[in-house]
């Protein structure tokens, strides 16, 4: 058995495009061995010769151990990665980081906002929160144009069953939403029934920032807001030193951190 | 007991000298299990003193054995194959014999390599004038230094930097003119800034806004292209308020007369025009200079790559003088060689006018002299240049050409010429480390050892003669230089370049070079190196140059007048465009690429742009560009900084990707060949605009 | 804990060597430059009785500059950990030992690290005067051995050496050398003598601001921005730094497949953390510089580690070019009002 440094073997078994330089893939175990994951957590894909990135979980394990990327072709790892095919195997590491506070979410009123490619971290999450009749959840998922959406069919299925609102900073016709997230909450407090008890948010770091300062000032509990994070993760392990934010290793502690862990990390330095 | 072979085990360290730049400085080589895996700073080294910069510290990728040559390769059939020594050297005789048969002795041609040691550069343009009977040798130097050489050698007599690394700390002005230290000779540089800290004074002379000039006291952001006026400029105010070192101007320097003429046309107003840099900042850095205790002035390629490059430095030669900034500790004109060895290529006479230690070719009493020494009667025409060379080949003059260690393919200006001139040679011969852009155009190509498998000495940028050793065997086949020049030098007939060891081949060196002459390797090692001028008079080397008198007598005062770059811009090519270099690379990037480290730092190409120019284009950042001269165009990503001034662009010149030596100009200065690399003009695209 | 008597450290020293093999800090031939070495014949012990640090701490024994994680063999990924032969590090310092301690703690999850780390015992030597520019005493990192940092601690006392075991294993590394017991009471002269030894280095009132500044954030943006402009990025201060542990790593080809190589990496670089997008979250040099002093100062490390994450060896300042190593930082920081 391989120590947490050298990857296992996985298998592509699904490939499909969404959305701009986008691609779903669909992994499965090789050696049988089937782990579990918790929504937000992120694991590694290696290509020999292309070295490792990380990746967020689309949809977690199954009982067969298989699961699901979101993939978007930005470095030469990606660029690889682009080029295989079903059938093809490559490395996983994982899982690896903490994960959203489900357990503190039970019976809130949760807000999600997502902003361009930080909807697929929150995909884990909204599946598990959008089936509980107990906990009201509504999703607002601002991109560029609707060119730039991802996750169309999952966004289907969520439809179904929770308020979401997706808004264009370019729309292409006039029934689309247009401006930020920020600029729709009002309309989802009325879907929702009422104000957030809790926000999930993923997306540009200033408009995550922007959204917590928003709820920060209507009177909502930093510890009640949580962001997830991206930093250039390598060890996935909290030893390589790349994802440090202040004192914290975003790898390991993150990479969702509420606005109080932030506030307090961001504090730390003044550079 | 044995260990795993990926256990941790030191072996050894050993002290030499790193590889990459002119600074010279000492470095350990760890080695474990005959690899070299990592480098310890020395802290007794004179000029280092405990400190490496990016690419001293990765040393060990750039020697990583990974992607090594190790055999002879011969090209066959549009690929290359392993061949044996004996194979390899009957292919290279038996084409040089005919070009030389067919064409004469002329028809061919050496290059040399200014990262090669003393030994290899002797021995190739020993190789060169001995062996293939023919003054076609020359290196790299043609396209950083050979100005400095020229136009120091006319004012002063010699064309090194007159003072030494530690006068830094002796200066209370330092000027820094057209480089910028702390990223091309970092540990120099470094030097700088703790001077500074120290208290000294900076003044900056660059069109960019660099690390040091954010950091000057006084920052003269001239356009490109201006430093003579800027110069003649200062020395207007010097002459007008009566600041010139009076004194020193009359014992010590010829042809005042003549400079204050020539400068008198150019007073601040006009200067001004010109250069763009205001009146009151010329009358201030003309002030600091002239009256500073001790003004030590440090210049680079922001001087000599423009077809000015010789006159460039006479004016930076005429500045030092008329304030009497030179001969002293402190002072001096200090040329900031780039490669680790391009001084001693230099002294090493790998240059078609020059024997070893600046014997004029020219003279019959030196072709008599070398001719006794090395039994061989030797040529008298006058040798191409290296771009000389390339024009050679193309118009079908040159037939064969060795080149050792040099990629004048990436590193040339305009490469599409580069390559079609190589192309056309009956053989290309190339003696190398890894499969360069230029080894790839090879009909042979020649394992040579690197710098850590070898015994020789580099020269340094303060003319400092240091002993490097091998720490670990070459790979394969792999061999020292001046062995394969040895060797094929007998296939040719000529028996007087079988030197058992490097040590013989220095000693042949000092015997033939007075600047070398009091020097061996067991004085080398003791004292840490030794600096030129080392004979009779001067048994402990020479830190300090003209503290007397001049090399060439009296210091000369040459007036020179200013004339815009061959090429500006224009309605079609609206930018200025520059070349410039990236501290954590190396010339064409052939070894310092191979560190993960320095190649994450920056991207395959790069193109600097001033933030309005950015705006204009609406180019952001990372935003692919275009870059179009009158002979290419390439294709990169761009930077926007406020290090280029409005109206220029700038390139660093080490990647195979984005090869800035398109677009350069090949316009030359006449009187060293120097191609206009700093300066021509360019059309910036936006690609992703163009795109929509 | 056990101490006896050695009258030649070069006793104690052969008689280890004949039991594993035995790095120290040794001079190459003809130069004054200290490096960890094997151990050869004749080497003279001159340079463990002065106050000399080596250029590199020990950290490269365990945590080594560059080692592979795995190869691929073109059809599995094969772990490649290290099996190290035991070995011994002779004449330790104490700043170094304590780094030891340090990444121990960090690297407690880490197998290369750790096979490592356990083929070796560790005989410290207490320093008995202030080497060039340490200021161990400032951060409880020395100038004597730390109780637990070392199987065998040498001290210097009077003429001879007194021997503490601190480990089991350490003290059976004596078995043979037929030591006698030292007399009561000389552990306890050690305990008086080290603030004697302490009180001999110069002031270090500059660290003492500098770490109380740091913690409270009184360190304006401009002097880590000034102090950034004079970085030029070498990465000397963290492959010299004895806690430093960043790293990278990438792909290398080899015969039939690939290995994975880890190398030491330093924050102090552009790109240490510049992600694929291009965005940078440390993108200033000023930010990168204070992120630095942050990782060896904070109270926040002290935490988790029980010590700071500087040993107060001193030889940032010694390599560093741009002139931003531990003493001029921490002089200018205490030098703003």
């Amino acid at each position: 058995m391989n120590g947490l440094m050298t990857p296992q073997l996985i298998r592509i078994t699904e490939i499909y495009d969404d959305g701009e330089a986008s691609r779903h893939f669909t992994f499965e175990p090789v050696s049988g061995i089937r782990h579990s994951a918790r929504p937000g957590q992120f694991f590694t894909l290696a290509i020999p010769g292309h070295g490792e990135a990380a990746f967020t979980y689309l949809s977690l394990p199954d009982a067969q151990g298989r699961f699901k990327a979101l993939i978007r072709k930005v470095g030469s790892l990606t660029s690889a990665l682009f080029q295989c095919n079903h059938g093809d195997l490559i490395g996983f590491r994982g899982p690896f980081g903490n994960s959203w506070p489900l357990e503190q979410l039970k019976d809130r009123r949760v807000l999600i906002i997502a902003g361009g490619i930080g909807l697929p971290p929150l995909a884990a999450v909204i599946n598990q929160l959008s089936t509980k009749e107990s906990t009201p959840v509504g999703l607002i998922y601002g991109s560029r144009s609707p060119a730039d959406q991802v996750l169309k069919q999952e966004r289907l299925a969520w439809h179904t069953c929770m308020p979401i609102l997706e808004t264009f900073d370019h729309p292409s016709s006039r029934q689309q939403l247009t401006g930020t997230p920020l600029d729709h909450i009002q309309q989802m407090t009325a879907k929702l029934g009422g104000s957030p008890e809790a926000v999930l948010a993923c997306g540009p770091e200033v408009m995550m920032n922007a959204a917590a300062q928003h709820f920060i000032q209507n009177g909502l509990p930093p510890e009640e807001i949580w962001l997830a994070l991206e930093r250039r993760m390598h060890c996935g392990v909290g030893e390589c030193g790349h994802c440090y934010l202040g004192s914290s290793t975003v790898c390991a502690d993150g990479p969702i951190y509420s606005w109080q862990q932030l506030i307090r990390l961001q504090s730390q330095t003044t550079a | 007991m044995t260990a795993d072979a990926s256990a941790h085990n030191i072996s050894r360290i050993i002290q030499t000298i790193c590889p990459f730049c002119g600074v010279g400085c000492g470095i350990g080589l760890r080695v474990e299990q005959e690899k070299i895996t990592g480098v310890e700073p020395l802290a007794s080294h004179p000029v280092s003193q405990g400190k490496l910069c990016a690419k001293g510290w990765s040393t060990a990728y750039a020697v990583d054995p990974i992607d090594r040559i190790t055999t002879p390769l011969i090209r066959e059939n549009g690929s290359f194959r392993p061949a044996s020594w004996d194979e390899a050297y009957q292919v290279i005789t038996e084409a040089f014999l005919a070009a030389a048969a067919e064409k004469g002795a002329d028809a061919v041609g050496v290059i040399a390599c200014a990262r090669a040691t003393n030994e290899d550069c002797y021995a190739a343009q020993k190789f060169a004038r001995a062996v293939l009977g023919t003054n076609n040798i020359d290196h790299c130097a043609r396209i950083c230094h050979s100005p400095s050489v020229a136009g120091l050698r006319q004012t002063l007599g010699s064309g090194a930097m007159t003072n030494s690394i530690d006068d830094i700390e002796k200066a209370d002005l330092i000027v820094i003119f057209g480089c910028d230290p702390t990223e091309n000779h970092s540990v120099l540089g470094g030097r700088i800034i703790g001077a500074k800290m120290a208290g000294a004074r900076l003044l900056v002379v660059d069109p960019r806004l660099t690390r040091l000039a954010r950091m000057a006291d006084l920052h003269l952001q001239l356009q490109l292209g201006t430093n003579i006026a800027l110069i003649n400029g200062l020395l207007q105010i010097i002459f007008a308020n009566g600041w010139e070192a009076t004194e020193f101007l009359s014992s010590r320097c010829e042809n005042e007369t003549a400079l204050r003429a020539k400068v008198a046309e150019y007073p601040p107003e006009r200067v001004a025009a010109i250069t763009g840099v205001p009146e009151e900042k010329l009358i201030a850095a003309a002030r600091m200079y002239a009256k500073a205790e001790r003004a030590l002035l440090t210049y680079g390629m922001g001087i000599t790559q423009y077809t000015t490059g010789t006159n460039n430095v006479i004016s930076i030669s005429n500045l030092a003088l008329v304030a009497g900034q030179i001969g002293r500790e402190g002072t001096g004109i200090n040329p900031l060689r780039g490669q680790n060895n391009v001084q001693g290529a230099c002294d090493m006479g790998a240059l078609p006018n020059v024997f070893p230690g600046y014997q004029e070719v020219a003279q019959q009493t030196n072709r008599d002299k070398f001719a006794d020494h090395w039994q061989k009667k030797l040529p008298e025409n006058k040798g191409l240049t290296s771009l000389g060379m390339t024009k050679g080949a193309l118009s079908g003059e040159v037939r064969c050409m060795l080149i050792m260690g040099e990629d004048p393919v990436v590193t040339d200006p305009d490469q599409h010429h580069v390559q079609r001139a190589l192309e056309a040679l009956d053989l290309l011969v190339v003696i190398e480390l890894v499969m360069t852009e230029t080894a790839a155009m090879a009909d042979v190509i020649l394992p040579a050892a690197a710098f850590s498998e070898k015994a020789g000495t580099f020269t340094n940028c303060e003319r400092r003669v240091q002993l490097i050793q091998p720490a670990i065997a070459a790979p394969g086949e792999a061999k020292p230089d001046w062995q394969i020049l040895g060797e094929l030098a007998s296939r040719l007939g000529y028996h007087h370049m079988d030197w058992p060891n490097a040590e013989a081949i220095f000693n042949e060196i000092a015997a033939l070079s007075p600047l070398y002459q009091g020097m061996s390797y067991p004085k080398l090692a003791e004292n840490h190196g030794l600096q030129w001028p080392c004979n009779e008079q001067a048994p402990n080397g020479t830190p300090l140059l003209h503290r007397q008198q001049f090399s060439r007598g009296k210091g000369r005062l040459i007036p020179v007048s200013h004339a815009d770059p061959a090429e500006v811009p224009d309605e079609a090519y609206p930018l200025f465009f520059t070349t410039t270099r990236l501290h954590y690379h190396y010339g064409c990037g052939s070894m310092t690429r191979k560190s993960p480290l320095l190649e994450r730092e920056t991207p395959s190409g790069i193109l600097f742009i001033n933030p309005a120019d950015a705006q204009a284009l609406a180019i952001k950042p990372q935003t692919k560009v275009r870059i179009s001269s009158r002979r290419g165009e390439v294709e990169t990503g761009a930077i926007i900084t406020d290090e280029v001034p409005p109206g220029t662009v700038a390139m660093p010149y080490h990647f195979k990707e984005a090869p800035s030596n398109r677009l350069t100009n090949t316009a030359q200065d006449p009187v060293t060949k120097m191609p206009e690399l700093k300066a021509c003009a360019v059309r910036v695209t936006n690609l992703e605009v163009e795109h929509k | 804990m056990r101490a006896f008597l050695l009258d030649q450290i070069d006793r104690l020293r052969d008689h280890l060597a004949a039991q594993r093999s035995l790095f120290t800090p040794q001079f190459a031939a003809g130069s004054s430059e200290l490096s960890w070495l094997p151990l050869s014949h004749n080497t003279p012990s001159a340079a463990i009785e002065r106050p000399l640090l080596a250029t590199y701490p020990a950290k490269q024994f365990f945590f080594p500059d560059r080692e592979i994680l795995f190869q691929f063999d073109g059809a599995d990924f094969k772990e490649t950990l290290p099996k190290p032969a035991p070995q011994i590090l002779f004449g330790v310092r104490s700043c170094d030992l304590c780094a030891i301690a340090y990444q121990d703690q960090f690297f407690q999850q880490d197998p290369y690290y750790q096979a490592r780390r356990k083929a070796t015992l560790l005989v410290g030597i207490d320093c008995q005067l202030p080497c060039e520019g340490g200021f161990c005493p400032t951060v409880d990192a020395g100038p004597f051995v730390r109780d637990g940092m070392a199987d065998l601690v040498c001290h210097q006392q009077g003429g001879r050496w007194l021997l503490i075991s601190q480990t089991s294993e350490g003290e059976a590394l004596l078995d043979g050398l037929n030591l006698k017991a030292a007399a009561e009471g000389s552990i306890s002269q050690r305990s008086r003598q080290e603030p004697q030894v302490a009180a001999q280095f110069p002031s270090a009132a500059h660290i003492e601001t500098g770490i109380q500044r740091i913690n409270q954030t009184q360190v304006p943006a401009e002097l880590w921005q000034a102090m950034g402009l004079q970085c030029l990025s070498c990465s000397g201060c963290t492959n010299l730094c004895p806690t430093c542990s960043c790293f990278t790593s990438y792909d290398r080809p080899v015969d039939n497949g690939f290995e994975r190589e880890r190398c030491w990496d330093s924050c102090l670089y552009d790109a240490f953390q510049r992600e694929a997008s291009g965005h940078n979250p440390s993108a200033a040099a000023g930010q990168r510089v204070e992120r630095f002093w942050f990782h060896k100062f904070s109270d926040e490390y002290f935490k988790t580690f029980g010590r700071y994450g500087c040993t107060g060896c001193g030889r940032c300042e010694k390599t560093c070019p741009g002139v931003i190593g531990v003493h001029s930082v921490m002089k200018r920081i205490s030098a703003i009002l």
